[in-house]
């Protein structure tokens, strides 16, 4: 059977993580990565709840280890965990505080010993395991769940780090504002690290001061792993940040005016990474350079009667772009925006079909629907809701919603209204949808 | 109730224009939570908020904890580690 490595590159001696100033060596990694495979469960799956990157990453390659798939939950929300949990209820949790999610056994990942393996036993897993599963919502309200074998992530790792030259640099030390929870964060701040050579900084900074220091406290080159919100943040408050090496950014368009600023006020190059749950990490750009998209090695692109797809060695199928694109051959795509239903707000992807169907299942709620207003300037655009809801008030249906989706969705605001501008045949426009909202806007302003 | 400062006021206005929240500033509790329940901030929030309190106050807002909770607990917490180092 095929395998591939845990790790891509391994010096006992070599930094992984970064830790409050200290360093954890790779040789440390594997001895605690053993101690813990040895304690795990006997359970198929298991959900990570770690809040710190290297203690994530330890629990992520015990369960390899001992043949175990890490579930991904969409979001934190005690709703959102309570459906994967019962839809895996032969799970446990890996926690390394008192986190918890009902019905499902927690197993706190304990201190590590602080030995090292000398040894050069790097574990090998099948490439067939595996290794995650990812979720999407569905346009149905339930979590879809994709599969992520152990090879198509080493796969991705290896040809975004071919793309960005890593092999040929020195050892970086990725600092990431994004959770190692999510697909992008999991590829670009664990994956990538670790088939490379690379180090990490165990904490996730996210204050424009915080990245300061966080970058400020593992040795250059550095590399930072964000998103466009908080590039923003950093150049708009003229952060003196230590030296990068580069920054890559995902989870939305990057402006590529910011990306001047950044590249300059840094002086830095900066990459964009282009992904979705269905494929991972498919395409990058320098976006001062270029508005294409160029996909990594080993991908190519179709057009299909429904849409792009793409194919890659990795993938069972081929798979269709949620975004619509627009090709340029079989390696490069002009991306154009979102399909109707799919939005994304603060690097969160989420469908608006899902948030409605939720929406209207709160009791006394009696039609409801969800929606993106135009998005204006550079901050992000939050979802509005219309809510028909003549019994309740708005702080009863939020705090309802907030048990049952990702918190970056809650409406703002939510306009109770006496009724939803549905057309002859039942459908909301959102023509309808803008118009209401202008209607209030304007009432608001005269004070009616 | 408690008193105000007019540090408050104005901060819960900065709050109010920055987030767009569909509140009046006076509304807003100096005691009572930012995050979570009470005005049902996220992190995307206290990442704008951190901008606007940097551009009006010069101070630059951190979070040792990674709970930002800490940070943000309420508007007089806010308020308070604005007073001690603001710049301007």
């Amino acid at each position: 059977m095929n395998s591939a490595a845990l790790l891509g590159l391994y010096h006992a001696n070599r930094v992984l993580a970064w830790e409050n100033g200290h360093p954890i060596t790779y040789g440390r990694f594997l001895s605690d990565v053993e101690t813990l495979a040895d304690l795990l469960p006997e359970k198929p799956t298991v959900i990570n709840l770690t809040d710190d990157r290297y203690r994530f990453l330890v629990g992520f390659a015990a369960a390899l280890v001992r043949g175990q798939t890490t579930l991904l939950p969409p979001s934190r929300a005690p709703g959102a965990l309570a459906q994967v949990a019962r839809e895996y209820s032969n799970s446990y949790c890996l926690v390394d505080g008192m986190e918890h999610v009902e019905s499902l056994p927690s197993f706190q990942i304990p201190r590590s010993t602080g030995r090292q393996n000398d040894t050069t036993n790097v574990p090998q897993i099948s490439v067939d395991h595996p290794a995650l599963v990812a979720f999407t919502s569905g346009s149905t309200g339930r979590p879809r769940p994709h599969s992520k074998t152990w090879g198509s992530l080493v796969a991705v790792a290896r040809s975004t780090g071919a793309r960005l030259r890593l092999m040929r640099s020195d050892q970086m030390t990725v600092v990431a504002t994004v959770p190692h929870q999510h697909m992008y964060g999991l590829e670009a701040s664990i994956m990538l690290p670790i088939q490379h050579g690379m180090a990490f900084h165990v904490e996730r900074p996210l204050f424009p001061e915080d990245v300061r220091l966080a970058l400020a406290e593992v040795p250059s080159p550095r590399m930072l792993v964000t998103t466009p919100l908080h590039i923003r943040a950093c150049v708009t408050s003229r952060s003196r940040l230590p030296p990068v090496e580069c920054i890559l950014s995902a989870t939305a368009p990057l402006p590529s005016s910011l990306a001047k600023e950044a590249e300059t006020l840094f002086q830095t190059r900066v990459y964009e990474v282009y992904g979705f749950t269905e494929a991972g990490s498919l395409a990058t750009r320098r976006t001062v350079d270029e508005n294409t998209w160029h996909v990594l090695d080993g991908i190519t692109l179709h057009q299909e009667s429904a849409g792009c797809s793409l194919q890659a060695p990795y993938l069972h199928e081929p798979v269709l772009f949620p975004d619509l694109v627009s090709l340029q051959g079989q390696h490069r795509f002009v991306l154009h925006g979102r399909g109707t239903d799919l939005v994304n707000i603060g690097g969160h992807r989420g469908s608006l079909n899902d948030l409605s169907q939720k929406l209207n299942e709160i009791e006394g709620v009696q039609d409801g629907v969800f929606f993106l207003p135009d998005e204006k300037g550079t901050a992000v655009t939050r979802l509005t809701a219309f809510v028909v809801a003549p019994e309740k008030s708005s702080e009863h249906i939020l705090s309802a919603l907030r048990t049952v989706i990702n918190p970056v969705f809650l409406p703002r605001p939510l306009h109770l209204v006496p009724r939803l501008p549905r057309n002859e045949t039942g459908k909301l426009t959102r023509e309808a949808l803008l118009g209401l909202l202008h209607k209030l806007h304007n009432e608001e302003r005269h004070g009616t | 109730m408690s008193d105000v400062s007019p540090l408050e006021t104005e901060v819960a206005k900065l709050i109010v224009q920055t987030l767009t929240l569909k509140v009046d500033p006076a509304q807003i509790q100096p005691e009572e939570p930012l995050f979570g329940d009470g005005l049902g901030l996220d992190s995307i929030d206290a990442l704008e908020l951190s901008l606007a309190i940097s551009q009006s106050y010069g101070h630059q807002i951190r979070s040792d904890d990674p709970d930002i909770v800490a940070t943000f607990a309420s508007l007089r917490s806010l308020c308070q580690s604005i007073e001690k180092h603001r710049t301007k």
